[in-house]
């Protein structure tokens, strides 16, 4: 019985789609993520269902109710804003309270500290949001987004104004916290890597559209088309005219090939072969070398394409720029598009 | 480095001189008594402020401006802060219509508005014409640009829009939203107009003198008469209604920045008014952190 149901949804922008004919359900305490470049319509369908942006046509239901046309209010969802919005005139005790003052709710205090421990942001309640750091500004967003124990959590690229090594720690501790507390979850990024450590499912958006969907492990591993494959892992895609060519065979057919760059393996050009059964075997150039840290990273020139190849950085195992080395390309790890 | 600051500080002394030398010149010249040959007054005398201070008139004037510039000014906060939040907020994309008619004050000099005004307003359905009430409408229009630029900065500043989105995501409705979260941000701002419009309206002459005349007396044009009668008594006046607007000016500034615990970030940057004591609290801050 799915929890969250977005069914048929449109909605345009001065004759211009923005959303076209989303549909897509949740599990009650999934974690999903609205994946996908600027402009593709991930932040308007997450506003459409906290009810920010009216949708033109299609109906959104929460817990079985058809939430569609009721005021942001009445909806019973948190959302966590990606410039947090939190209330200036504020400090972060009452910035919490808030929701729970609007409802008339009893035991304000209590729940308040309660969520306060939760987001590890005990000493602060007297402080102002200027006072706080982005990473603590972001948690009491979240935390006054739960205190009200929304039935679906909002996060809009709640991550994305922060530095690499404090949205680490967050994305651990958002993850740790919406485990705890089986809370429904929609999150919104463009970081293909911030939704795969996440998410337990991923939907991949482009033009307003959901393209894939799956687990982090299915979209990463089976892209459904070169848009997924480019977007999410870097994919070497080729037509297949081009890798027949470069391969002089012709055992796989489709319109396009995607290759991801690990699965390649990268030897000097007089060094024998792998496994000719299992690999196809290319010759190429060097063309470029990057590292980033533990992956080398690898731009071979062949005849007719360029490859990228990541491999683990070895000490002393390290083509440089110019050298002739031969690629090997695992006939199991193509996926054709 | 230092040559720099040097330079910088003989600029700004250069301009607080320029600023200065009136004020302090019309200062000395009130308080002078005779003052014909010399640099400096050969004698110094109260007797223009004493003359001044038991003036029927100059009182009447004062009450008349005073009167105009709080039902103008109040009437200015009081419709324009809600059609500027519910424009930016909600029909952003009539904005521009709103800053076009907020800036035409700007496009008619006084002289041309108040002919106009008078041939519209001297009979028909309105005839208000020589009445205080002919000013008001007038004033509010002139104070239009500077209610309309601070409050809507102010409301930009703190991203008013995000911030109702947020109190009403809370369960606020959209007047709660407006009186506990944006109201209380932009106050400053506000405030910052109203004093720009209180300087303005103090020291408006054009259509005071054109409108109304003598038939309403402000303390522009009671100052305009008197020029003609001695330099000494228009100094007193000049010196008395410039301490009237700082003393106005810094009752508020103090009153409302006394009230405002911490500042709201469009008045973070005033720290001249509001001074922060230091935050001592423990930090609990993940790895990578700063506070």
């Amino acid at each position: 019985m799915s929890y969250v149901t977005i069914d048929q949804v449109t909605k345009g922008y001065h004759h211009q789609v923005v959303l076209e004919n989303i549909s897509l359900t949740l599990k009650k305490g999934e974690f999903a993520t609205l994946l996908g470049q600027s402009g593709c319509g991930k932040s308007t369908l997450l506003r459409s269902i906290a009810g920010l942006e009216d949708v033109d046509s299609g109906s959104i239901f929460i817990d079985g109710k058809d939430i569609t046309h009721i005021s942001p209010r009445q909806r019973e969802v948190g959302m966590v804003f990606q410039s947090y919005a939190l209330f200036p005139n504020m400090n972060v005790f009452d910035n919490i309270a808030y929701g729970l003052k609007m409802k008339k709710a009893k035991n304000i205090k209590t729940r308040v500290t309660k969520m306060i421990e939760l987001v590890d942001l005990v000493g602060k309640e007297q402080s102002y949001p200027h006072q706080l750091s982005g990473g603590q500004q972001q948690r009491v967003a979240l935390a006054r987004a739960l205190v009200m124990e929304p039935k679906v959590l909002l996060l809009d690229e709640p991550l994305s104004a922060l530095d690499a090594k404090i949205r680490k720690n967050l994305q651990k501790e958002l993850r740790r916290i919406q485990k705890e507390l089986e809370i429904t979850t929609i999150f919104v990024t463009h970081d293909q890597e911030e939704a795969m450590t996440m998410s337990d499912r991923i939907f991949v958006m482009n033009k307003g559209k959901i393209v894939q969907s799956g687990s982090p492990v299915e979209i990463y591993t089976s892209p459904v088309n070169t848009f997924v494959a480019k977007f999410i892992g870097n994919y070497n895609v080729l037509s297949m005219e081009v890798f027949h060519k470069l391969v002089h065979s012709t055992e796989l057919n489709g319109k396009e090939i995607a290759i991801r760059p690990e699965v390649l393996q990268i030897v000097s050009a007089n060094e024998g072969h792998l496994g000719l059964h299992d690999n196809w075997g290319i010759k190429g150039l060097v063309k470029d070398v990057s590292m980033t840290g533990n992956v080398l990273r690898y731009e071979v020139e062949t005849e007719g394409a360029a490859f990228l190849v990541d491999n683990l950085h070895h000490k002393g195992k390290m083509f440089e720029q110019g050298a002739q080395v031969q690629i090997f390309v695992p006939k199991k790890e193509c996926i054709i598009l | 480095m230092k040559t720099s600051l040097s330079f910088h500080k003989v600029i700004v002394g250069l301009l607080v001189i320029y600023l200065v030398i009136p004020l302090a010149a019309t200062l000395l010249f009130s308080v002078a008594g005779k003052w014909d040959h010399t640099i400096l007054p050969e004698s110094f005398t109260m007797k223009w402020y004493i003359e001044l201070f038991h003036d029927e008139r100059f009182y009447g004037a004062l009450q008349h401006t005073l009167f105009l510039i709080f039902v103008t000014v109040g009437l200015g906060v009081v419709i324009m802060l809600p059609t500027i939040f519910i424009i930016t907020v909600y029909f952003s994309k009539w904005e521009g219509w709103l800053q076009t008619v907020a800036m035409l004050p700007y496009g008619i000099p006084p002289i041309v508005g108040a002919v106009g005004l008078i041939k519209v307003y001297s009979n028909g359905p309105l005839p208000i014409t020589g009445t205080p009430w002919i000013l008001v409408g007038a004033y509010f229009i002139t104070i239009l640009p500077f209610m309309y630029q601070g409050i809507r900065n102010s409301l930009r500043t703190v991203n008013a829009v995000q911030l109702v989105d947020a109190a009403e995501l809370l369960g606020a409705t959209k007047f709660q939203a407006f009186r506990t979260v944006v109201f209380p941000n932009i106050i400053s701002g506000i405030l910052v107009s109203t004093l720009l419009s209180v300087a303005l309206l103090f020291s408006e002459f054009a259509f005071a003198n054109l409108l109304v005349g003598g038939r309403f007396e402000t303390i522009q044009i009671y100052l305009a008469d008197k020029l003609n009668s001695s330099g000494h008594l228009t100094s007193a006046i000049v010196i008395t209604y410039y301490s009237i607007i700082l003393l106005v000016t810094g009752t508020v500034l103090k009153l409302t920045f006394k009230k405002d615990k911490v500042p709201s970030p469009s008045s973070k940057k005033r720290s001249v008014f509001f001074i922060n004591k230091p935050f001592r609290q423990k930090n609990t801050a993940l790895e990578g952190e700063n506070s």
